[in-house]
C-alpha cells in the first residue's frame, strides 16, 4: 500500500503540480471502553475508596502530511498523525497517596484521497478519505506511597490496528497558503494490547479469554495549515 | 514567506509532540474520619511483683484484651535486645541472665503496635499503628546464698 501511495504520489501523469505541506491540530474524542473499564477495575482494588480524576477525555490531535493536486479538485497525500489521551484514578491523604495513570497514543501513517466539492475563489470545502496503520501504546503506571514506603508498578502495551477516517474541510487561501477547519470522525479497529517486554496479552481481569484493546474511534475537530508549493 | 511559515509550523508541531502527551496533576484528597481509638489493657504476671529477680530464667506471661482494634504483632526487649515477638494477643516467654549486660537492674519493655482506627491509607494497609509500652524493672543479680 505504501510503495503504491508513492507510486501515485510521483507520479507524472497528474495534470496539475502542485505539492505541498499540511498541518493540523485539534481535539478529538476516543472509544477507550476497554481502558475504561480497566481503569474502574483497578480503582476497585484499591484498598481505600479513591476516586477517578479523568477518563481518556477529548484530547490532542496532530498530523503532518504530503499533500499532491493530483487531478483537478482531487488531492492525495500522505503523512502522520498523533492522538493522545489517558486517565488517572488516584487517593491521598495525610500519611500517603495511590495513583494509576493510564496514557495512551496512537501513532497513525496513513494515506487519504481528497474531493474539492465546492470550490471558490477563496474558499475550498472538501470531503476525504484516509486509510491509516495505526500503532496504540499505552503504559499503566501505578503507584504506593505510605509513609516514606514508595512502591511503582510500570507496564507499557502495544498493539496495531488498521484504522479508516471520513472527514470535512473547509479551507481559506492566500498566496501560497491556506487555512481552514476539518472535522473528521475516525473508525480504529480495535488492536489487542500486548505487553511491550513479556509479550503477554492484556486480558480481561473477569474474563481471561478476551484481551483488551486500545479503541481511538471518536471525532476529531481542528485547524488545518497547507503550504503549497508549485514545481 | 511561505518557507518561514513551512519552517515554524513544522518545527512547532514537531517541537510539541512529546509536550502533548496526556497528563493529569490532579489529586482526589480524602479527609478520612477516625473511628473511635481501640480499647486496650495488658496484663501480665509481672504486675504484682517487685523487680523479680531472673535466676537461672525468669517466664513472663501476658495478655493483651483487645476491644475496637487488631493488634498487629508485639516485641518484648531487654535493653536493645528483642527477646521475644509475636503477633498473637496472649503468649509466654523466657528471659535468661544472658539477654542482659546489666548485673544487677535492668528494664524489660513490652511493646504492643495495633490498628490506630484513623482510617487513613496507612492505618488500613497496616502502615500505622498506636503502640503501648509496658516497663518492667527486672533483677538480673544473682542470688547470694545465705
Amino acid at each position: 500500500m505504501a510503495l503504491a501511495f508513492l507510486l501515485i504520489l510521483l507520479s507524472p501523469g497528474a495534470i496539475a503540480q502542485k505539492f505541498g505541506i499540511s498541518a493540523s491540530a485539534g481535539m478529538g474524542s476516543q472509544g477507550m471502553d476497554d481502558l475504561k473499564y480497566l481503569q474502574k477495575y483497578i480503582l476497585d482494588t484499591y484498598p481505600v475508596e479513591g476516586r477517578i480524576t479523568s477518563s481518556f477525555p477529548p484530547f490532542t490531535n496532530v498530523s503532518l502530511n504530503l499533500v499532491k493536486e493530483w487531478y483537478d479538485h482531487i488531492y492525495i497525500g500522505g503523512g502522520y498523525s498523533f492522538s493522545t489521551t489517558g486517565g488517572k484514578s488516584s487517593y491521598s491523604d495525610k500519611t500517603g497517596s495511590i495513583s494509576t495513570e493510564i496514557s495512551a497514543a496512537s501513532h497513525r501513517l496513513g494515506a487519504f484521497l481528497s474531493y474539492i466539492i465546492l470550490g471558490g475563489e477563496r474558499l475550498d470545502l472538501s470531503l476525504y478519505g484516509r486509510l491509516d496503520f495505526n500503532l496504540s501504546s499505552v503504559s499503566i503506571e501505578s503507584a504506593i506511597n505510605v509513609l516514606g514506603y514508595i512502591n511503582r508498578i510500570y507496564n507499557q502495551y502495544r498493539s496495531i490496528s488498521p484504522s479508516a477516517t471520513a472527514g470535512l474541510e473547509l479551507m481559506y487561501k492566500f498566496s501560497g497558503f491556506s487555512m481552514g477547519l476539518e472535522a473528521a470522525y475516525l473508525v480504529d479497529f480495535a488492536g489487542n494490547l500486548t505487553n511491550v517486554e513479556s509479550k503477554d496479552d492484556l486480558n480481561d481481569p473477569y474474563d481471561l479469554n478476551r484481551i483488551l484493546t486500545s479503541d481511538w474511534t471518536g471525532w476529531y475537530a481542528g485547524i488545518k495549515t497547507q503550504i503549497w508549493f508549485n514545481f | 514567506m511561505r518557507k518561514t511559515i513551512l519552517v515554524l509550523v513544522s518545527f512547532t508541531t514537531l517541537s510539541l509532540l512529546s509536550a502533548c502527551y496526556f497528563t493529569d496533576s490532579e489529586w482526589y484528597k480524602a479527609d478520612p474520619v477516625a473511628d473511635d481509638p481501640p480499647e486496650v489493657s495488658v496484663i501480665t504476671n509481672l504486675d504484682t511483683l517487685y523487680n523479680p529477680r531472673v535466676n537461672d530464667s525468669l517466664q513472663v506471661i501476658y495478655e493483651l484484651s483487645i476491644v475496637n482494634g487488631e493488634l498487629y504483632f508485639m516485641e518484648a526487649m531487654v535493653s536493645d535486645l528483642t527477646v521475644h515477638s509475636s503477633d498473637s494477643t496472649y503468649g509466654s516467654f523466657w528471659i535468661y541472665p544472658s539477654q542482659s549486660n546489666e548485673t544487677d537492674l535492668d528494664t524489660l519493655y513490652l511493646d504492643f503496635y495495633y490498628s490506630s482506627n484513623t482510617n487513613t491509607l496507612a492505618d488500613i494497609i497496616g502502615f500505622e499503628a498506636s503502640i503501648t509500652i509496658l516497663k518492667y524493672v527486672i533483677d538480673f543479680s544473682e542470688e547470694v546464698e545465705p
